[in-house]
């Protein structure tokens, strides 16, 4: 999808704009397997996987796990922690196997980010920072446009400038995210509870200011299913 | 000893495909009912539901949809790097999954037009690869 994307009509995105995501990775988690400052030449020097993705374009291994303890929104108000509240959420299956998915270019973000923004009521210049699973930069690219926050082909010029670096006008993978914090198979537990953290004002260093709310998204299986929440506080 | 590549399983839906590949046949679907074609092999027509598939050979010849060069690579397939592995889109309109044969990963683009080569990929496994037309 990587190679189609470069190669689709109109797109801005080329192979210098892949490694943005990772080099902008935060680097500001202090519980993050890779902490050192990663520049674009690094990750473009990197050695090749598959073609156009570099090492440094990949997810890490590592060991790891979470949980998430959900509640009736009656017992959460008494509960010791504050509650963080599901405004929003949407599903979507594209494809079984990649050879059927549709378009390489475009996700069931499309659908799923649509429908948890409806259900919350919720306008994307109104979220204050986003989590979306990063198996590979592309996949980050590929669903900042799907979800609607820069157009089809845009997504390397949209994540340019440090936009979503710490400090930037768009917090992105505050913790890090599955290319340089943790990821353990299963990352997506990791996206709602960084989103949790930065509306409960718990993340020190990285922490978004007055983050009220967080929209926070998976994909799964071969870029074929899309889950997006929005999450608020009080 | 040379670890040996996947068999693929022929199952009840994909036999008639495998056996044309073992004849160096390319073959796909089509629906009698909406007369499109139709990959992976499959019991009912994705597009109208109706099982009136049957068996039509392909041109042979389509057009690479997407690629990646592999240079990372596990198992018997290790020691092949770097490979091509191709989306391509058949001149009936359906994507298959394959290869692309050569020594120039380099000349492979989007949209370059290509066509089936039957390889002997193991000793037991003929598979449906594509050469730059």
């Amino acid at each position: 999808m990587a190679a189609q994307t470069m190669a689709a009509p109109a797109t801005l995105l080329t192979n210098d704009a892949l490694p943005l995501i990772s080099a902008a990775g935060t680097r500001v988690n202090e519980k993050a397997m890779m902490r050192a400052p990663l520049t674009i030449e690094e990750v473009l020097n990197s050695r090749w996987i598959a073609e156009p993705l570099h090492l440094l374009d990949c997810c890490l291994v590592t060991d790891g796990g979470g949980a998430v303890v959900m509640a009736a929104a009656n017992r959460a108000r008494s509960a010791r922690k504050q509650p963080v509240w599901v405004l929003g959420h949407g599903e979507m299956l594209t494809h079984y196997g990649i050879t059927n998915m549709p378009d390489l270019t475009v996700t069931g973000a499309v659908q799923s980010g649509r429908a948890a923004l409806a259900m919350a009521g919720v306008r994307r210049e109104e979220i204050d920072v986003v989590e979306i699973y990063d198996s590979f930069t592309i996949t980050v690219l590929l669903t900042l446009e799907a979800l609607g926050f820069c157009q089809p082909g845009e997504g390397g010029a949209f994540v340019s400038n440090q936009r979503t670096a710490p400090g930037g006008s768009f917090p992105l993978n505050t913790n890090g995210g599955g290319l340089s914090y943790t990821h353990p198979g299963m990352y997506g537990i990791f996206l709602l509870i960084e989103a949790t953290r930065q509306l409960r004002g718990e993340c020190g260093p990285r922490q978004v200011a007055d983050a009220k709310i967080a929209l926070a998204h998976g994909t799964g299986g071969v870029l074929s299913s899309a889950a997006t929440i929005i999450l608020g506080r009080d | 000893m040379a670890e040996h590549i996947p068999i693929p399983m022929a199952d009840g839906d994909s036999q008639p495909f495998w056996e044309g590949v073992a004849q160096h046949k390319l073959l796909i679907q089509r629906c009698g009912a909406c007369q499109q074609f139709v990959f992976y092999p499959r019991l009912l027509c994705p597009h109208c539901f109706s099982d009136a598939l049957s068996w039509v050979e392909a041109q042979g010849t389509g057009m690479i949809y997407s690629y990646t060069v592999v240079h990372r690579a596990f198992g018997p397939f290790a020691g092949q790097v770097p490979f091509v592995v191709a989306l391509i889109e058949l001149s009936e309109g359906v994507r298959m999954m394959t290869r692309i044969t050569g020594d120039e990963p380099a000349a492979v683009r989007i949209g370059a037009p290509v066509r089936v080569t039957f390889v002997q990929a193991d000793e037991d496994v003929t598979l449906p690869y594509f050469q730059l037309a």
